[in-house]
């Protein structure tokens, strides 16, 4: 807790000009950042490339973060749109992962908590939404029966991603 | 990865991070651009307008990018600076008339201009309690906008503008001195 109040004064910082904290902020973001891509694309090399390009998007942004927001979810997620770009890529491309390494012991707690700051980024663009589209949204990842079905329900869910996608952008700058 | 490789990372992102920070500058300093064309065409003396005004945009740019105090002395600086350029753009094709002769209310309302516009950075620096750059970036950039509008009678309207701005900042500079 102590380490993302650190980030965030730090990151608030960088955004005001400050270049005295830049590689302050670049040590405490780089590792975070790489076993997190790691964990999602579970190729170094790929891993590799998906940190280095959201470490830039992060400091490219920095100047436009706002200290209100927490730091740590901001960047996950530019990591993990990178990390979905760069899968993406490689989807279109047909390619696979070759050395796929196993993720070790330490490092999954790392992970755990990384997740865990996404799930509340979610959690906390989700709770900007309207009472209707959360209890969509929760039925359709829990894969629960709902009070309606059919093109309703589509209509329904299209509309609450729809929203999520917005309440996300506005609060971390991308979806 | 080996500490050359992320020396070069790092590298590559600082250039990102300031690259950024260009384009942002540039962007913020859109509307001051407008306003020294706006100057430009209601001015009379187009080539003093221009190069103030061209200074101003240099000068106004490299504080946004550079951020901390000179960013934020760039909108109350500015806003400081439009009172003498409007007020001498008014009056730039005024003249009042006497028995003696006719004299041109240019340099009065440049000097008037001045001092409201140095008792708005003096209260803002004030009330912020801002250090000596803030106070230096506001005055500069006021004084830059200002002069875009009082070179309408030549360098003897930058000139009441500068007394006039010194009249009006010198007090609560003072103030804040030995506060």
């Amino acid at each position: 807790m102590q380490h993302e109040d650190e980030i965030e004064a730090l990151l608030a910082r960088l955004a005001d000009g400050d270049r005295s904290v830049f590689s302050a902020v670049f040590k405490r973001l780089w590792v975070p950042m790489n076993r997190f891509c790691m964990s999602m694309l579970k190729h170094e090399a790929d891993a590799a490339d998906a940190a280095q390009q959201a470490m830039t998007k992060i400091f490219e942004r920095a100047s436009d973060y706002d200290p209100k927001r927490p730091a740590m979810p901001w960047a996950l997620a530019i990591a993990a749109w990178e990390c979905r770009t760069l899968q993406r890529k490689r989807f279109r491309r047909r390619e696979s992962p070759e050395d796929s390494a196993a993720e070790p012991a330490d490092e999954r707690a790392e992970s755990d908590l990384i997740r865990r700051d996404l799930t509340q980024a979610a959690l906390a663009a989700m709770s900007e939404l309207p009472e209707i589209d959360r209890e969509t949204l929760l039925a359709t990842f829990l894969d629960e029966a709902t009070s309606v079905d059919g093109a309703t329900l589509r209509k329904r869910r299209e509309r609450a991603i729809d929203r999520l996608r917005t309440s996300f952008r506005r609060l971390y700058g991308l979806d | 990865m080996d500490s050359t490789e992320l020396d070069k990372v790092t590298r590559r992102v600082r250039l990102h991070y300031e690259w950024a920070r260009v384009k942002r500058a540039l962007l913020g300093i859109l509307p001051l651009v407008v306003v020294v064309c706006a100057a430009s065409v209601l001015g009379r003396h187009h080539s003093a307008t221009e190069a103030f005004g061209a200074l101003a945009v240099v000068v106004g740019a490299a504080m946004f990018w550079y951020g901390r105090d000179p960013q934020r002395a760039v909108l109350p600086g500015v806003l400081a600076g439009f009172v003498p350029l409007v007020l001498a753009l008014c009056t730039s094709h005024m003249a009042g008339c006497s028995g003696d002769g006719c004299m041109t209310m240019c340099v009065p309302a440049c000097s008037a201009g001045g001092v409201i516009a140095g008792l708005a950075v003096a209260s803002v620096g004030n009330r912020r309690r801002a250090g000596a750059v803030f106070w230096l970036s506001a005055s500069s950039l006021a004084l830059l906008t200002g002069a875009m509008g009082c070179a309408c009678v030549g360098y003897a309207g930058v000139v009441g503008l500068g007394v006039g701005f010194a009249a009006g900042v010198v007090p609560g500079l003072l103030r804040r001195a030995f506060a």
